[in-house]
């Protein structure tokens, strides 16, 4: 099976005498405890069957003035597709993790700013490996074994202390970091700012603040490097996305060097991606003024109360937004499809239990690299985001 | 230094030495190597020991070692799960379990004192005896 835990959708999951094989820690406990915490159908905290909680959730959509909707980074690209309709329909705000997440980095990929690769080609090609402000090792842990510095690939076939360069940019000696032993570089960063124009004196042969010219002839002595950017990378660069994408052109004046966002929910970037294919932008979308704006991300909707009610899709807000900001969701009239009973769904108005995508549902899903994956559920639940979707488009 | 090596290699046991046990003059030095070779008991033949608590099963171990790209290059040689029946190593419900210490490079009497599954270790889950 495909294991749905994060984005790296590891293909080798096997399920033998009882145990899961190849999976991860993270991915072990997100399949064998698929059955724990089910969210239940409820309306106002009273359980009811599922068409009586589809019917309440239309009912709240059909009489708002500014609803929303949020999430999606869990489920398939078909419920995706699904969840736009709905928006579009509504003339509502569409947004996803990944306005506080990597969207500016899949955005520019998108796009066609900065030269991307998939996983495959970076097992395969990659001599110098950065991982820029990003621990893979707590948010995608195969990640390093599986697609990046560890494989043997077709032409790196001598592993990885003689066919590939490992550096490692962060602000703490991180587990990946302590990796970076032979062939290898840690450059602990204070500002991400300063260590990008480092990159930049150095590819004009010009010494700066950060040591990065040995970098530099590295990556120079290969047809193939690879920049994996985390949200450390992000928040680092203060906005200025716009020099941290001209280093990597610069580079590519020089030799190839391509980039990758590196962290985020199994589907993410499908979610990136079929909003884009819609109408050209990743997120933050409103229907009724046709354009994507900081001002439309969630969180922001919420710190001005400009919403009154929220289709809540695949994830759990109050859990993960600050408290200032989620404590404004009181306020607007919820509906959650959702797997488990997350916070988020246990304050909601209206709660629908939805099947687990990846374990008892099928459909695509599209992995970091924007590879796509078909999934090879275990088991199969009629009543899965896509079934829950269509008959609130309908109602609607 | 022999003796000391035959214990760490199983070949010889602590009793093996009959004057500690037999001499009261060597009591407090009895008690000290007892504490001293108490690791051994979690110790594989290969002075392997793994630390569950600590690993969380990203598989570095399994695609560095060598005798797995040796064996079974198109599976965890290639970043993939073992597919040969018989790896050294294997992720079993999300942690490190050891399947088949006797295909290890340290195992037996023409052995090497292999370390790059413990070196590739993010977390130091994975020791030898040896340090």
């Amino acid at each position: 099976m495909i294991c749905t835990a994060c984005s790296c959708l590891c293909d080798d999951i096997e399920l033998e005498d009882g145990k899961i094989l190849n999976a991860c820690e993270r991915g072990y406990k997100h399949i064998s405890e698929y059955r724990q915490n089910r969210a239940k159908n409820s309306v106002n905290g009273k359980e009811v069957d599922l068409d009586k909680a589809i019917e309440a959730a239309v009912e709240i959509l059909k009489s708002a003035s500014s609803p929303v909707i949020y999430g999606m980074d869990t489920i398939t690209v078909e419920a995706q597709k699904l969840a736009i309709k709905i928006a579009e329909k509504l003339g509502s705000y569409i947004d996803d993790n990944s306005s506080f997440c990597l969207g500016e980095f899949v955005e520019a990929i998108l796009k066609k700013e900065v030269p991307s690769a998939t996983l495959d080609q970076v097992r395969d090609y990659a001599y110098v490996i950065i991982y820029w402000g990003t621990n893979v090792y707590r948010s995608l842990p195969r990640h390093m074994s599986k697609y990046t510095y560890y494989p043997r690939g077709a032409k790196r076939n001598r592993g990885y202390d003689e066919d590939r360069f490992l550096v490692v940019i962060d602000i703490r000696k991180s587990e990946i970091a302590k990796l970076a032993k032979k062939n290898a570089k840690f450059i602990k960063v204070e500002n991400d700012v300063e260590l990008v124009e480092s990159f930049l004196k150095a590819v004009e042969g010009k010494a700066s603040k950060y040591d990065v010219g040995g970098v530099i002839r590295e990556m120079k002595r290969a047809d193939f490097n690879v920049v994996f950017g985390g949200l450390g990378l992000k928040y680092g660069l203060k906005g200025n996305y716009g020099l941290f994408f001209e280093f990597i052109r610069k580079m590519n004046e020089i030799t190839p060097l391509y980039f990758l966002p590196s962290g985020f929910h199994s589907n993410m970037r499908g979610f990136n991606e079929t909003l884009f294919e819609t109408v050209g932008a990743v997120n933050r979308f409103s229907f009724s003024e046709k354009k994507s704006d900081k001002a439309f991300e969630f969180s922001e909707l919420l710190r001005r109360n400009a919403i009154d009610a929220a289709l809540i899709i695949g994830t759990d807000p109050v859990s993960s937004l600050p408290y200032d900001v989620s404590r404004n969701l009181m306020a607007v009239k919820k509906i959650t499809i959702d797997p488990k009973n997350t916070l988020t769904a246990s304050i909601s108005e209206v709660s629908i239990r939805s099947a687990l995508s990846g374990i008892e549902s099928g459909g695509e899903m599209v992995r970091s690299d924007g590879v796509r994956q078909k999934l090879r559920p275990i088991e199969k639940t009629e009543y899965d985001d896509v079934y829950i979707l269509k008959k609130i488009l309908e109602g609607l | 230094m022999s003796f000391a090596f035959k214990l760490l290699n199983r070949e010889k046991k602590l009793e093996d030495c009959r004057p500690l046990f037999e001499e009261k003059k060597y009591e407090v030095q009895l008690k000290k190597l007892k504490e001293i070779l108490k690791p051994l008991e979690k110790a594989t033949e290969t002075g392997l020991i793994v630390n569950s608590d600590k690993c969380n099963g990203c598989g570095n171990c399994i695609v560095v070692c060598p005798v797995h790209v040796e064996k079974d290059p198109q599976g965890a040689g290639s970043g993939r799960g073992p597919t040969i029946s018989d790896p050294i190593y294997r992720i079993e419900n999300g942690k490190l379990v050891i399947k088949n210490m006797h295909a290890c490079r340290r195992y037996g009497k023409s052995r090497i004192l292999c370390v790059v599954c413990r070196e590739n270790c993010p977390t130091d889950a994975i020791s030898f005896l040896e340090g």
